[in-house]
């Protein structure tokens, strides 16, 4: 399963959901392959290649934080609780 | 509708939008609106005086256009702090004061609705919700 994050530094519900994913990670074998897109343009172009799986699950647009299942093909964005994110991680 | 560049024949007034103002907002005069270039339009504002507005400035901007609406600039300041610091950020970086919490897909008129403050009116976190608030946060339904 690949498990991304995207988020941006100056995002205050990045800055809240960062260590929740930390806990989570933690606690399971979940994994999040953590990407700032605002300060780099690499990562910023990774999260705009999801365009088509993240926009419609986030308001038609690229937003931060945003949790992507690469596999699945699904994503969630916002500020959500430790359960919220376990569940939605845990989904095969 | 294709907006285009129109600028008041008496006080040079620039306006952006698919027709002209009736009254000017300045001068107040009538039908003083006519159809320019976008390269005329960057010349005349271009040419006018330097503006500079640092992060207090453009706070107490957002402040006054909050004023006499339902929403207001978050009570929170340290999230503000934290907003506004990614506002001048991209700003600095990016060319426009573009939202911290989402990103520009490179599509100009996209990115247009990305710079603060967008119109969150229309989204699903601030519409119709009681306790709303704009994606980022920054503005909040006055309670």
């Amino acid at each position: 399963m690949a498990l991304l994050m995207f988020y941006g530094r100056e995002c205050p519900h990045c800055k809240k959901m960062l260590p929740l994913v930390e806990k989570l990670e933690q606690d399971t074998s979940l994994r999040f392959d953590k990407r700032e897109v605002w300060h780099d343009e690499k990562n910023a172009d990774l999260m705009r290649s999801y365009l088509e799986i993240i926009a419609p699950k986030c308001g038609h647009q690229l937003r931060v934080p945003t949790f992507l299942n690469t596999e699945t093909k699904d994503a969630m964005c916002g500020e959500v609780d430790l359960e919220k994110l376990k569940d939605w991680a845990a989904k095969a | 509708m294709k907006k285009r560049y129109w600028r008041c024949f008496v006080c040079n007034d620039i306006h952006y939008g698919i027709a002209p103002p009736e009254l000017c907002p300045t001068c107040k005069v009538l039908n003083a609106y006519v159809e320019i270039t976008a390269e005329e339009a960057r010349k005349v504002l271009g040419g006018g005086p330097d503006s500079p507005m640092g992060k207090k400035d453009f706070r107490e901007a957002i402040a006054r256009f909050t004023a006499g609406n339902e929403f207001e600039v978050n009570p929170d300041g340290e999230k503000v702090d934290l907003l506004l610091s990614g506002v001048f950020e991209n700003e600095k970086n990016h060319g426009f004061k573009f939202c911290p919490c989402r990103l520009r897909t490179k599509n100009w008129d996209e990115d247009l609705k990305l710079v603060c403050p967008c119109n969150f009116t229309i989204h699903e976190t601030y519409k119709g919700v009681p306790n709303g608030e704009c994606w980022c946060g920054l503005f909040v339904r006055r309670k």
